[in-house]
């Protein structure tokens, strides 16, 4: 065609001008239409593509607010409401020496130039140590944890290779404070050890993570009692102490110290040492501290009914080739309120001999002695319990605290029931409602617990725990100190000193058990080992910290009505 | 096809083209408002993430250890003694000594007899946590309370506080 045209514009001049303009226009106009055509056919894709990606393609992820706002896991509180752990999303700091994907140098700049970049903003971080890290080409964490503002300076350097991922954090504001009670949160995404673990499903359920968990504790009464148990625990050279509070109507651990403890921040060696609960997973023998069950079951059981009636003391007990003494001579005769007073052990014996085996095992089964410690806590302690039918010695033995090893958290829930009018209730964590605390079941009659109540609180005016005696809040209670067991017998010079007890008599409403172990006699406790000079202070430091946090006023003008007991004993009718 | 049937057509495409413009319109600003929503939420969920932050640095800065240090260091603030609580005016009025001979007359002080249910009509102190008028508080908790009920002596105390006193009378 071409050919032909060029020959008729050869052969006539003017005809062929014109066709030759009128066919230039034509290819003219045909590469406009194909110009358009193009256009047409790329935007006709691109609609294509559009109208794909909207029909088949997945949305871009978009979280809704309450999703977003949603915890990664749930918050644990207090009874108050206060955060004990929460977490939230945190930055890592991570090495990706492949995040080019060109294979060159992990790194634009030099490995020192970054690394001293780094340090500039963390100042902690060792130049030399860190260019060679750099260098090295491993991938790995240079950093576990990285405030926002600091992420966005590890942005500004511009290295494509540190990497920055969301990871999620579980803090606890308090430190090491309550850490057995809260346990912590493994590097699974599971918790550990405390209420982390007892909590973990509904911790990380989406339909119940939004609300937080409260927990019976009261932080500042928990603040206060390791507060005080870490003074006197560094004060006696004890090598553990372990603390409890606990409400007598509801069965509610207000508080739960086990020292020394561990930091659940930062989860190591030396912390994986200390996630040991004594409170309620180590069992001890206790000692005196069992004297009052045991005389309050033979108040129950009817044998002792004059408390005026007056036991021999003067020599040491004889049974089965075993001697039951006393750790000095405390006279001829005791009556029921001088044993506990002084706390001898050949007195309480021989009433435990009267009451018998069998009624002595009933009441401690019925305190629970003879399960593990009612706690939502993992970690519990099954109790050294005597099976089959006691025999006399053994009952007599474990009628002041021997033979028989039960945790603190026994010892506190059996005396919640001693002062509280006699009902046992099982002890819990979880925060109970007003007026929703369990019925229980009675192991003391309603009159024991009233006369008990005046002994223990005797023994705080007059006897072995004067030093727990906090002025105006009436506290009760029973010293112990008892021999740790060791190979061939026991050992005189490893003690475990106790204190239980509770205030206000007049009107008990919290029971408060400090425990030391192996505390050592030093000037701090005027050279003593025992309970009445290292535990029982304790107790008397925390009472007034804890009281009026707890709605008990001290006050001067009220206490437990003593005036039939008081005669009875030596220093009691003198004033 | 007549001119009149032309128009209609002509009109007809004329409103679905507006029709589909002013679609077309709307779906955009729909979907700025959405973005527009989706920003507000991200900025709410920055908000609430460094509320947070905030608030733990905070709690753990104001930490019981934390705390329990700085006061055996710096305030040495100890529990409260027996002989700081006051139960009842009995034992407010035990603080208190007889006049001794000879001692200045006591002080007249001013006040007003005010009817029980005016109380509104004075300026009313505003408690900062419910952000109730106070003396409204207070009296509502006293008529909620049973008559016999011992009220605390504090609360006694700061019932009266909310009314001021201004006839002069004298006290003997």
């Amino acid at each position: 065609m071409t050919s032909l045209s060029v020959s008729t514009a050869i052969s006539s001049g003017r005809v062929t001008l014109v066709n030759v303009r009128q066919r230039s226009l034509l290819t003219a106009r045909l590469r406009v239409l194909w110009v358009v055509a193009g256009f047409v056919a790329v935007a006709f894709a691109a609609l294509v593509r559009i109208g794909f990606i909207g029909l088949f393609e997945d949305a871009p992820a978009s979280r809704s607010l309450s999703e977003a706002l949603l915890p990664p896991r749930g918050e644990i509180t207090d009874r108050n409401g206060v955060p004990l752990a929460r977490a939230f999303p945190a930055y890592a700091l991570w090495y990706n020496p492949h995040a080019l994907d060109d294979g060159g140098a992990p790194l634009v700049n030099s490995p020192a130039q970054v690394a001293r970049e780094l340090v500039r903003i963390f100042p902690d971080m060792n130049v030399q140590v860190l260019t060679e890290r750099l260098a090295s080409g491993r991938a790995g964490y240079l950093r576990r944890r990285l405030l926002p503002e600091q992420a966005n300076r590890v942005q500004a350097i511009g290295e494509i290779a540190l990497e920055i991922p969301q990871e999620t954090e579980r803090f606890y504001p308090q430190g090491s404070m309550a850490a057995h009670v809260l346990g912590y949160v493994g590097a699974d995404g599971h918790g550990k050890v405390g209420m982390e673990e007892v909590l973990d499903k509904r911790l990380s359920d989406p339909a119940h993570r939004g609300e937080p968990a409260a927990l019976a504790i009261d932080m500042r009464v928990q603040g206060a009692l390791e507060d005080e148990l870490q003074k006197g625990m560094l004060a006696t050279n004890a090598v553990g102490a372990a603390g409890i509070v606990l409400d007598v109507d509801t069965g509610e651990v207000l508080a739960l110290a086990s020292l020394p403890a561990f930091d659940p921040n930062k989860i190591d060696e030396a912390g994986a040492k200390n996630m040991f609960n004594r409170v309620t997973n180590q069992v001890y023998e206790l000692g005196s501290t069992f004297k009052p069950l045991s005389i309050a079951a033979a108040m129950d059981a009817g044998v002792v009914t004059d408390l005026a009636k007056r036991y021999p003391a003067n020599r040491p007990l004889e049974i089965g080739g075993f001697r039951i003494r006393d750790s000095h001579s405390l006279g001829a005769s005791l009556n029921v309120p001088e044993t506990l007073i002084h706390s001898s052990n050949i007195v309480t014996a021989q009433i435990a001999d009267q009451l018998g085996g069998k009624a002595l095992k009933r009441t401690m089964a019925d305190l629970g002695m003879n399960e593990r410690p009612y706690i939502e806590l993992p970690a519990r302690g099954f109790p050294i319990w005597p099976k089959g039918e006691w025999p006399r010695l053994r009952t007599m033995t474990v009628s002041y605290g021997h033979g028989i090893a039960v945790t603190p958290l026994h010892l506190a829930s059996a005396y919640a029931t001693l002062v509280n009018g006699g009902i046992w209730r099982p002890t819990t964590l979880h925060k109970v409602e007003p007026g929703h605390a369990p019925r229980g079941r009675r192991v003391f009659k309603a009159s024991t617990s009233a006369r008990m109540n005046q002994l223990l609180r005797m023994i705080v005016s007059y006897g072995t725990g004067r030093k727990a005696d906090a002025q105006g809040f009436r506290v009760g209670g029973k010293t112990g100190s008892a021999e740790k067991p060791g190979v061939g017998g026991y050992r005189h010079h490893s003690l475990i000193s106790t204190f239980a007890s509770a205030f206000p008599m007049d009107r008990p409403r919290y029971v408060v058990v400090a425990m030391l172990d192996e505390p050592q006699g030093t000037a701090a406790s005027s050279y003593q080992r025992t309970a009445a000079w290292n535990a029982a202070p304790i107790v008397g430091k925390v009472v007034p910290r804890i009281g009026p946090l707890l709605g008990v006023m001290p006050d001067d003008s009220r206490d437990i009505d003593l005036s039939d007991v008081k005669p009875l004993v030596h220093g009691g009718a003198s004033e | 096809m007549r001119p009149s049937a032309r128009m209609r057509s002509i009109g007809w495409a004329a409103v679905l083209a507006v029709c589909i413009a002013l679609f077309i319109g709307l779906t955009f600003q729909v979907n700025s408002v959405k973005s527009q929503v989706r920003l507000a939420e991200r900025h709410i969920v920055a908000l609430e993430r460094e509320k947070m932050m905030l608030e733990t640095e905070f709690e753990t800065r104001a930490s019981q250890q934390q705390l329990a240090n700085w006061n055996t260091v710096e305030f040495g603030y100890r529990a409260p003694r027996a002989d700081q609580f006051l139960e009842n005016e009995r034992e407010l009025a035990g603080l208190g000594t007889p006049r001794a001979a000879g001692a200045p007359a006591p002080i007249r002080v001013a006040s007003a007899e005010v009817p029980e249910d005016s109380g509104d009509s004075f300026p009313a102190m505003v408690s900062p946590l419910t952000g109730k008028a106070f003396a409204a508080e207070v009296d509502d908790a006293a008529e909620h309370a049973p008559a016999h009920s011992r009220e605390t002596l504090s609360g006694r105390l700061t019932r009266g506080a909310a009314r001021i006193v201004l006839r002069a009378e004298t006290v003997e």
